[in-house]
């Protein structure tokens, strides 16, 4: 019983959702006969289902050969949106008289992405894959309250999904292919060659420039990487620890996170980090994938200065 | 093969994303190319590729391939991803007029501006981050809710009686600020609780490299950044209100 029930919790449950979901949108699209790419977009996405809902259990050899064929499906164009034009037909009347208990199903969603990380911290469980779990489950359960509060179709519904899915397109999987190519950066020390470089070039004994290079290193890496997270040991261990913390007895912890931060607006600048700058672009179907990047340029050059200035003032003066 | 040649990969990625060629294709040519320029042979030798002959650049001994880290790490990072699940749901309830309620909803509030609703957005978001949630804010907040909310109240402060009639320029540049509203709460709100993963991590790593650090210290010495993020943020909110209003203007003068 316990087996079950930490069965159905694992984020492995959810990626079968995910998965099932991803297989229905597929179906939608072989059947969609106006698709302007029908097979290409189908296969596209009955790829990423059987990848999301076998990833656990296929060698990994195949799952990399799965990945290679979809890119070669979207290198090739032929992943595109559908013909369906749900928002000519958009049942609106209907909405009117629902009024404020609209945002019921999407509420449902945070509220048990909550709930659940609540529930998984209280006995115990790693909050983080709580907030995953609840994330599924949560939309599972909005999908009902949605089914119920507008008695719309389930058909109606996923060709909603597919809609939304479609119109995002290949994009949704960059987050995933650039998390492997960080994996392999990483395999590749592409890292201790930047850090090695910054090394090479900072006249030592002048900690102004010092904190420059170290900023300007971990955003630069991060812009790489697209993962300041990725970046951060990499930055520590070549630049931070060796010219800044050593030589000048720096207090660590004040040293270590606004290094970490200065990464972050490294992450506000590249397109690497695609689920926060490329993905919620398309997510609100805008006409520039770089519109995201462009409006956070300035906050993330002032706040990246910010960071060097600070660093070296705690230094001089704490 | 030298060094220099791994950071072939980076130039792969700039050169073609400067040209705008296919994101995906560029990414995976660059993740080959820099695993072949290290060394690193295409597959493991293990599995359907273990008795074959040890090709140059096929198979290695002892070493993990190229195409089986592609595959692993994307089958280990689906975590991202999971916001597909959402999309039926958010698109059943867009179809029966979320966006539009939505927008109705925040046009009860007189003093309610684009600039200001992104203001307390990003305040939310802090607020998660000190709670120790951490969670993908743009499916389950900005597309259902924050964007069409600052559609509305842009609508109400430019005078455009009309759903969908705010100028299409604009509603790029709003888009973009609710997604970076988004971004800033979470990257800088997260390091407000020792429990989140990038204080876990550089409490990791110090500790590593020999450093035993206190997490919350980590805390404390990140609140100055959170400050500036949320005076930063604010200011260019109330600026992207002023631009908005500006432009209005000169349109209704032409």
């Amino acid at each position: 019983m316990s087996s079950l029930v930490s069965h159905l919790l694992s984020l492995e449950a959810v990626y079968a959702l995910v998965g099932t979901v991803l297989l229905v949108f597929a179906g939608l699209t072989f059947l969609d006969r106006r698709h302007s790419h029908r097979l290409g977009t189908g296969f596209f996405w009955l790829t990423f289902g059987v990848i999301f809902i076998f990833g656990g259990i296929l060698p990994s050899w195949l799952t990399g050969l799965l990945v290679i064929a979809m890119v070669a499906i979207d290198g090739a164009g032929r992943v595109s949106r559908g013909s369906d034009d749900i928002r000519s037909t958009t049942p609106l009347q209907k909405g009117r008289r629902l009024g404020d208990r609209i945002f019921l199903p999407v509420l449902v969603i945070p509220i048990v992405t909550f709930a659940t990380a609540a529930a998984f911290r209280l006995s115990g469980l790693d909050v983080s894959r709580g907030a995953l779990v609840g994330l599924g489950f949560g939309s599972v359960a909005a999908m009902i309250v949605g089914l119920a509060l507008t008695g719309g179709t389930v058909r109606e519904m996923m060709q909603a999904g597919r809609r939304l899915n479609e119109s995002m397109g290949a994009v949704n999987i960059l987050p995933q292919l650039l998390a492997s190519l960080g994996v392999i950066f990483t395999a590749a020390h592409v890292g201790d060659l930047i850090a090695g470089g910054i090394q090479q070039i900072v006249p030592d004994g002048n900690l102004f420039l010092l904190v420059l290079a170290n900023c300007f290193g971990m955003a630069l890496f991060t812009i790489v990487m697209g993962n300041s997270f990725a970046a951060f040991p990499v930055i520590a261990t070549g630049v931070l620890v060796p010219l800044i913390i050593k030589p000048y007895g720096v207090n660590p912890a004040m040293a270590a996170i606004l290094t970490l931060t200065a990464g972050s607006s490294g992450t506000l600048m590249t397109p690497m980090a695609a689920n926060f700058n490329i993905v919620p672009a398309a997510l609100l179907e805008m006409r520039d994938q770089y519109g995201v990047i462009k409006f956070q340029l300035p906050f993330a050059l002032t706040i990246w200065s910010l960071h060097v200035v600070l660093m070296w003032l705690f230094i001089k003066f704490l | 093969m030298p060094e220099w040649l791994k950071l072939g990969g980076i130039a792969i990625v700039v050169i073609g994303l400067a040209l705008r060629l296919r994101t995906t294709l560029v990414v995976v040519t660059a993740a080959i190319f820099t695993g072949l320029a290290a060394g690193l042979p295409l597959f493991s030798n293990e599995g359907i590729f273990a008795n074959l002959p040890q090709l140059p650049l096929l198979v290695r001994e002892g070493q993990t391939g190229i195409i089986n880290m592609l595959g692993k790490a994307f089958a280990d990072t689906r975590f991202v991803t999971l916001f597909i699940i959402t999309l039926p749901a958010v698109g059943l309830a867009e179809r029966y007029g979320l966006q539009e309620q939505a927008a109705a909803l925040i046009r009860r509030f007189r003093a309610a501006t684009v600039g200001r609703l992104l203001i307390i957005y990003q305040l939310f978001r802090i607020l998660h981050g000190m709670l120790g949630i951490r969670l993908n804010g743009h499916p389950a907040f900005v597309r259902p809710l924050v964007y069409p909310m600052s559609i509305g109240a842009a609508e109400a402060n430019l005078g455009v009686k009309t759903a969908g009639a705010v100028p299409a320029d604009a509603a790029e540049r709003i888009k973009a600020a609710d997604a970076a509203s988004e971004n800033y709460g979470n990257f800088y709100g997260q390091n407000l609780s020792p429990v989140q993963a990038g204080i876990l991590l550089v409490y990791g790593v110090m500790r590593g490299l020999g450093f035993e650090i206190g997490v919350l210290d980590l805390v404390r010495y990140t609140t100055p950044i959170v400050a500036a993020s949320v005076i930063l943020g604010a200011l260019q909110f109330y600026w992207l209100d002023r631009s908005l209003l500006s432009a209005a203007k000169r349109g209704a003068d032409v």
